[in-house]
């Protein structure tokens, strides 16, 4: 299964070492804190350490989004397979699960006994509103790269729009936009390649 | 008697897992649903408390899995709920990551991920107003999301020294 992926005639990047791998998901696990785990994962596989391209993170990050299971799950799973294959894939998601898992566990038993607290809440809440600033600070720099075209711009502010504003179901939401923004990309792509 | 609770969990989790589109918040009702309701688990206060904890704690807020699975059989439950919670969806998204590995440089492939930036972009910041509807920000809220996002854009700033500064005045804040 995993030597399928030998043979691409694209020169394969500098080759990321499981230990490093395992590091920064380690890491990554311990502080996806408020649902802005996208976000951290693009600083430390894209922005700071060069791993993977804007493009190939952000098409896995749809995929991630679209597919069942957990997105911090699957946005491991993405990278790791796209840096080490089978083995990338397995390490990442046990780098993002098992500290997450350990946490929580402690946070379950520390919550019986100081949860009354409301400082606990305050504090958590601005971990989060941080976490935000990080998905928008993200966001910002995505955007920036679209193409200015007549279709690009307006489906992401479209999507924005229906999913976040008008709060419409995700999923029949992106099963409609994905067709469209993909069919008009290939006609493109296409005309692009017959030279118009 | 525990293998009873075991299995139970695994039942209620592993197809969760394929349903749980959209990462996982679309399942949370239906998890109260078998975990208070059908299998008498947890009273909907314990849920609830659950619940809470799982969208505070770093990691994905499915891990709630691991807490029912906790409360209803230890940690061999904790481990097996988190099991049957992620291995059902991480092989769909193995399987179709893998094919998209193995095309790479096609004009599909292509397309496919310069069709997917945009709807991307729409749901990076979907994601945002999202989150902070759900914690009812308030001012300060939104003044720290504001600083956090300038910081994070403009600077290099290492994520966990801001998210931990967030923290330290936050608690600064609250002793005043």
């Amino acid at each position: 299964m995993t030597a399928e992926t030998r043979d691409s005639d694209a020169p394969p990047p500098a080759k990321v070492g499981l230990l490093p791998l395992l590091g920064v998901f380690l890491r990554l696990g311990t502080m996806t804190f408020g649902g802005s785990v996208q976000a951290w994962v693009h600083r430390e596989v894209v922005a700071r350490r060069g791993w993977l391209d804007d493009q190939a993170f952000l098409s896995g990050l749809t995929v991630a989004q679209v597919l069942p299971g957990a997105n911090p799950v699957n946005i491991a799973l993405y990278v790791g397979l796209q840096l080490r294959g089978g083995v990338g894939a397995a390490i990442a998601v046990l780098g993002m699960v098992v500290p997450a898992f350990g946490v929580i566990l402690v946070l379950g038993a520390l919550y019986r006994n100081y949860g009354h607290l409301p400082a606990v809440h305050f504090v958590l809440g601005g971990m989060a509103a941080s976490g935000v600033g990080a998905t928008l600070a993200m966001g910002i720099k995505v955007a920036r790269r679209l193409p200015r075209n007549l279709m690009a711009p307006p489906i992401a502010v479209a999507v924005f729009i229906v999913v976040g504003v008008l709060r419409w179901p995700m999923v029949p939401v992106v099963l409609v936009a994905i067709p469209l923004s993909i069919g008009w990309a290939f006609i493109m792509e296409r005309g692009a390649k017959d030279g118009r | 008697m525990a293998d009873n609770r075991l299995l139970g969990l695994a039942l209620v989790f592993a197809p969760l897992s394929i349903l749980s589109f959209g990462g996982g918040q679309a399942i949370v009702p239906e998890i109260q649903h078998q975990s208070v309701v059908v299998h008498g688990w947890l009273s909907d206060a314990q849920f609830t408390d659950l619940f809470a904890i799982s969208r505070a704690a770093p990691g994905p807020s499915t891990l709630i899995a691991a807490l029912i699975g906790w409360q209803v059989a230890g940690l061999l439950g904790a481990v097996l709920a988190t099991l049957a919670i992620y291995v059902p969806s991480s092989v769909v998204v193995y399987a179709a990551a893998s094919w998209w590995q193995r095309n790479e440089g096609s004009l599909v492939r292509r397309a496919i991920e310069r069709g997917l930036a945009p709807v991307a972009v729409g749901l990076i910041f979907a994601g945002a107003v999202t989150v902070l509807r759900a914690a009812h920000a308030d001012a300060l809220a939104l003044a720290t999301t504001a600083v956090a996002t300038a910081a994070l854009y403009f600077t290099k700033v290492n994520s966990y020294t801001l998210v931990g500064l967030v923290a330290l005045f936050y608690l600064a804040v609250q002793a005043i």
